[in-house]
């Protein structure tokens, strides 16, 4: 593959430079010679990328600015401006270093979130007419949800819309593909039109792209299959077209490759033609499909929706029974997914308060060091003001010392993003959500660049601007004062109230980090109760439903039922293999939870045991579960296959069950029932009561990062009702060796089943485990440097603020006044201020715990559930360390105060 | 235009390497003058220089299909113009008149 240069040093290269031939041949021209001088050494390469792009921007900018002499002269005195800037950093290293490495810090955290926000508030489909690209949706007006079931109405659309062209639909399904013998993950395919393939504009890199020929009823089956399966399961081959692979049982032909990161319509690795054969000849009916198009090039959205508006007011005429409260609707691509994009942005709002407590306390603390240099500086100030500068003057030069400062810090937060972005932000998120669109690619944008940029601005007029005001205010008074011998700069209000929320900000953070710690720990240890080390897992989900009249639903559940039976039945004939059973979800990775009432009787009735409205965890089993975990029955029995035919309904807890929800009672012989709702499949079921039959050891219900216990219940599994179950296989030895096996096996009982997740079961808590230890990685580094930052800065103004007063403890050791004396009111103002800092810190740990429980994030409670008195005592400990540092920073001025002698003392200033 | 065109050092180093490079394109040229000279050069550099030697008439560019090698970007290929050789052979002219009878001088650098 041709090696590229960094997207983002690409498409800064493509922002900078005019739009036309400069643009198109200079970026292909340095792509081309970037490959080749990445045999050299990629860095090398990198390097002298950067250069052309640098060199690039500074040609074609200085092009567009050529200015007046006046222009020049302002210029040149800009250029002074900021060679003093540069010189002040080298002058006060450490207090540059700092404040620096803060406004990096605030700048890499911004520009990742501004990116990861981006994503999901305003995403932009990455196509050549992509704010074209439109999805037709079908809105039931008086349900108010999308009707899915198109296909009908998708003919009509077809034939009678104008103003969209292309009108193409798909539906998503996934499949097992092999391809000379191997198979691998199943792949996302689209079913799709071969006007739909259209839209996104793109063509195949090799062979040819789904044609309408290829959609009619006895067509050769053909797919056409995307770069990253072609590298990775094709081995790249060039002469891939005209190959043959399987596809959910079904022999297909290659006729095509799509490019390098064409993915359209959302996440897909093959496209095959959506085939309809007959299905939706009647409204309403045929599988679930999208629509999709691209507006006329003369037409808005607006006027789309018109048109549609108007043929959905005539199909309701043709069709009253059916469309009578559908209402077409035209709506840009992405938006036509979910509202609810914004909405999981929210979700991620735990990490936002973070965020903006980090950002907060960054910002305070280098307007703190700012105004602390600006203040070591006054006699400098003093002389220039004497000498004719004015007070405008002085202002924007110290904004223009910050604006180097922040310049430097800019370049180093920038690169830091731009590297977490691609590492790191991708990863986590498709962790969390699951496989991102191809809209949804995190990377530094141009546009997170300019905002870095309005940052960099913004946060050196804030630590320029506010210390320059506050120095050079009253500066001609303080010029007589001065020469008099007396007063100085003092804090004011707003500086007093900076430290106090500094302080209590500092005293905060660290302990989102322990609740981090916790729950890493608190995952790690979740105990399996049985040998999980012996068992592999996988999962088998049901093929989708063929289109075509009559839809089998009910055949194909029954033979997907028959088909996990048989996969099961043949395991346990495999030599290695122990045991096999089937269920539900594999323990370990979150159950879902049900209310539920206990049958205490009529005379019991308002003495409920345990918690008020008890929970439980639930999980539906074979019946050879708890003999293949090899889990003993504590009392009473096991399911049998009897139990799911008799009609009765029954049920079997674990021990934390009897223990939570009972209270230690016996449980065999009561009864339970689901409040609000029951599990699936049973709606409608929660009137009916389940006896309790057997009790087991608790054996990994509920969820690893929550707090525990959990009490677990096993309901009796019917495969029919499933569209998808986990295999629990014990093995003899090492449990992944089995895994071709088990392939093999499936694609041979039913190739359009896909399986998924073949890990053994000890390392089911890998993925949720190094995702939150990244998490905490970052969590931890974020916090440290914030909280160095920021100690640094408290200290540093404390000291100051102490050490300006070096004068009034001279004179009034002079005076006689006792050290003891003088040492407590020096103290009294600095060490209130931290005090009430460290108070508001702790109020806002309390208020954080007695708050976040009601709401709906599930942090809430692992926070709540991470309090003990080893964190009263953290929290103790560290609030005494930040006071001696506080004390520290006080000490140290006052101590050396006292130590010279008073006349000398007199003479300081 | 074009006769009595003056060229800088660049514009002139520019000029004679894309008559060298019949009818070749930026990445071509950016490695023959490197080649030539021995020095890197800029590929904003290079672009601002065939911009300013076009709106002279000293060459004449065209933009030619997007290939994948090139991230879906064409290549601009550079043709001198009957001009653009009037311009070289000129300046050559000068320099070889400049230089007449004082390159043994040379010699001793």
């Amino acid at each position: 593959m041709t090696p590229r240069p960094p997207r983002f040093l690409r498409r800064l290269l493509a922002a900078v430079l005019p739009e036309g031939t400069a643009r198109d041949g200079l970026v292909g021209d340095l792509d081309e010679l970037y490959a080749d001088r990445v045999p050299r050494g990629r860095v090398k390469a990198v390097v002298w990328y950067t250069r052309q792009v640098i060199s690039a921007a500074v040609r074609y900018r200085a092009r567009r600015t050529r200015g007046s002499s006046g222009q020049r002269a302002r210029l040149a005195g800009l250029g002074t401006d900021l060679r003093v800037g540069g010189r002040m950093m080298l002058k006060y290293p450490g207090l540059s270093l700092v404040s620096g490495l803060a406004m990096a810090f605030a700048i890499f955290v911004g520009v990742v979130v501004f990116e990861v926000g981006s994503l999901y508030v305003s995403p932009t489909l990455p196509l050549p007419d992509g704010d074209r690209v439109v999805q037709i949706n079908s809105l039931d007006a008086e349900s108010l949800r999308p009707e899915r079931r198109l296909l009908f109405d998708f003919e009509e659309w077809r034939t009678s819309v104008s103003t969209v062209q292309e009108l193409g639909a798909w539906r998503d399904v996934r499949r097992t593909l092999v391809f000379e013998g191997a198979d691998g993950p199943p792949v996302e395919v689209a079913e799709i039109t071969a006007a739909g393939l259209r839209v996104s504009g793109a063509s195949p890199m090799l062979g040819r792209t789904l044609l309408e020929d290829d959609e009619r009823a006895g067509a050769a089956p053909v797919a056409l299959i995307g770069f990253n399966l072609w590298r990775t399961r094709f081995g790249r081959d060039p002469d891939v077209v005209g190959r043959v692979a399987r596809l959910g049982g079904q022999d297909v032909t290659v006729v095509g490759v799509m490019p390098e990161g064409f993915e359209f319509p959302v996440s897909h690795d093959v496209w095959v033609p959506l085939r309809t054969e007959g299905a939706g000849l009647e409204p309403l009916s045929g599988p679930p499909v999208r629509v999709v198009g691209l507006l006329s090039p003369d037409a808005s959205l607006a006027a789309a929706n018109t048109e549609l508006l108007a043929l959905g007011q005539r199909m309701a005429a043709r069709y009253p029974a059916s469309h009578e409260h559908l209402m077409p609707r035209a709506t840009p691509f992405i938006k036509g997914f979910s509202g609810g994009l914004a909405g999981e942005f929210l979700a991620f709002g735990a990490i936002g308060v973070l965020v903006v407590m980090l950002v907060l306390l960054v910002c305070g603390n280098v307007a703190l060091l700012l105004f602390a240099r600006a203040a070591a500086r006054e006699s400098e100030l003093l002389v220039r003001s004497a000498v004719g500068a004015s007070r405008r003057r002085i202002v924007v030069q110290m904004f223009l010392e910050a604006l180097v400062l922040g310049v430097a810090a800019a370049g180093l937060g920038l690169v830091a993003s731009a590297g977490a972005l691609s590492r790191w932000v991708g990863p986590f998120l498709e962790f969390n959500e699951g496989r991102l669109p191809f809209w949804m690619d995190p990377h530094l944008s141009p546009r997170a660049v300019l905002f870095a940029l309005g940052l960099t601005v913004l946060g050196s007029a804030v630590a320029g601007i506010l210390p320059g005001l506050k120095v050079t205010r009253g500066m001609a008074s303080r010029l007589r004062q001065s020469a008099a011998g007396s007063g100085g700069l003092q804090f004011g209000g707003v500086w007093t109230a900076v430290i106090v929320a500094q302080v209590a900000v500092t005293v905060a953070v660290p302990s989102i980090v322990y609740f981090h710690v916790w729950q890493v720990r608190h995952t790690a240890q979740f105990e399996a109760g049985f040998a999980a080390e012996e068992y592999l897992t996988v999962q088998l989900t049901r093929g989708s439903t063929a289109i075509g009249p009559g839809g089998a639903g009910a055949d194909i559940a029954a033979s997907f039922a028959a088909a996990v039976d048989e996969v099961r039945r043949r395991l346990v004939d495999e030599a290695d293999v122990l045991g096999a059973t089937v269920v539900s979800r594999i323990p370990r990775t979150g159950h879902p939870d049900y209310r539920i009432e206990v049958d205490e009787g009529p005379s019991a009735r308002a003495s409920a045991v345990g918690a008020e409205r008890p929970e439980a965890e639930v999980a539906h089993i074979g019946p050879s579960y708890f003999e293949v975990l090899r889990a003993p029955i504590r009392a009473g029995r096991a399911f049998d296959a009897g139990d799911l035919s008799s009609g009765e309904r029954v049920a079997i807890v674990d021990e934390s069950f009897v223990e939570l929800v009972l209270g230690g009672r016996g449980a065999v012989g009561r009864r339970v029932r689901f409040l609000n709702r029951a599990p699936f499949p049973v709606e409608g079921d929660s009137e009916q009561w389940y006896d309790i039959v057997g009790i087991v050891p608790d054996l990994g219900m509920g969820r690893p990062s929550k707090r525990g216990p959990f009490a677990g219940l096993y309901l009796p599994m019917d495969l029919a009702d499933q569209d998808r179950v986990h295999l629990m296989i014990r093995t003899r030895g090492d449990p992944t060796t089995l895994a071709p096996v088990v392939r093999g096996i499936v694609a041979d009982v039913d190739p359009t089943v896909t399986v998924d997740g073949l890990v053994a079961a000890d390392d089911v808590l890998a993925g949720e485990l190094s995702t939150n230890r990244l998490m905490l990685y970052a969590t931890i580094l974020l916090t440290v440097i914030a909280l160095l930052l920021s100690l640094s800065g408290i200290y540093s103004v404390l000291a100051f603020t102490v050490a300006r007063r070096t004068r009034e403890i001279g004179l009034r050791a002079a005076l006689g006044g006792g050290r003891r004396r003088i040492f407590v009111d020096i103290f009294r103002g600095p060490l209130s201020r931290v005090a009430v800092g460290v108070g508001a810190g702790s109020l806002l740990i309390f208020l954080g715990l007695v708050l976040l429980p009601d709401s709906s994030f599930s942090m809430a409670e692992d926070l709540a559930g991470g309090v003990t008195l080893q964190a009263v005592g953290l929290l103790l400990g560290y609030g005494a360390f930040m006071f001696s540092v506080c004390l520290l920073a006080c000490v140290v001025p006052t101590r050396r105060a006292l130590s010279v002698e008073p006349t000398e003392a007199l003479r300081t200033e | 235009m074009g006769g009595r065109a003056t060229l800088g050092e660049f514009e002139h180093l520019v000029l004679a390497t894309a008559l060298r490079v019949d009818n070749g394109y930026g990445a071509e040229l950016i490695r023959e003058l490197e080649a030539r000279t021995g020095r890197q050069v800029q590929g904003g550099a290079l672009y601002v220089t065939l911009d300013r030697l076009e709106a002279k008439g000293l060459i004449a560019s065209r933009l030619e299909e997007p290939t994948e090698q090139r991230g879906g970007r064409p290549k601009r290929f550079i043709d001198v113009t009957p001009a653009g050789i009037r311009a070289l052979a000129e300046q050559r002219e000068a320099f070889l008149r400049a230089w007449q009878g004082i390159e043994h001088e040379l010699d001793h650098a």
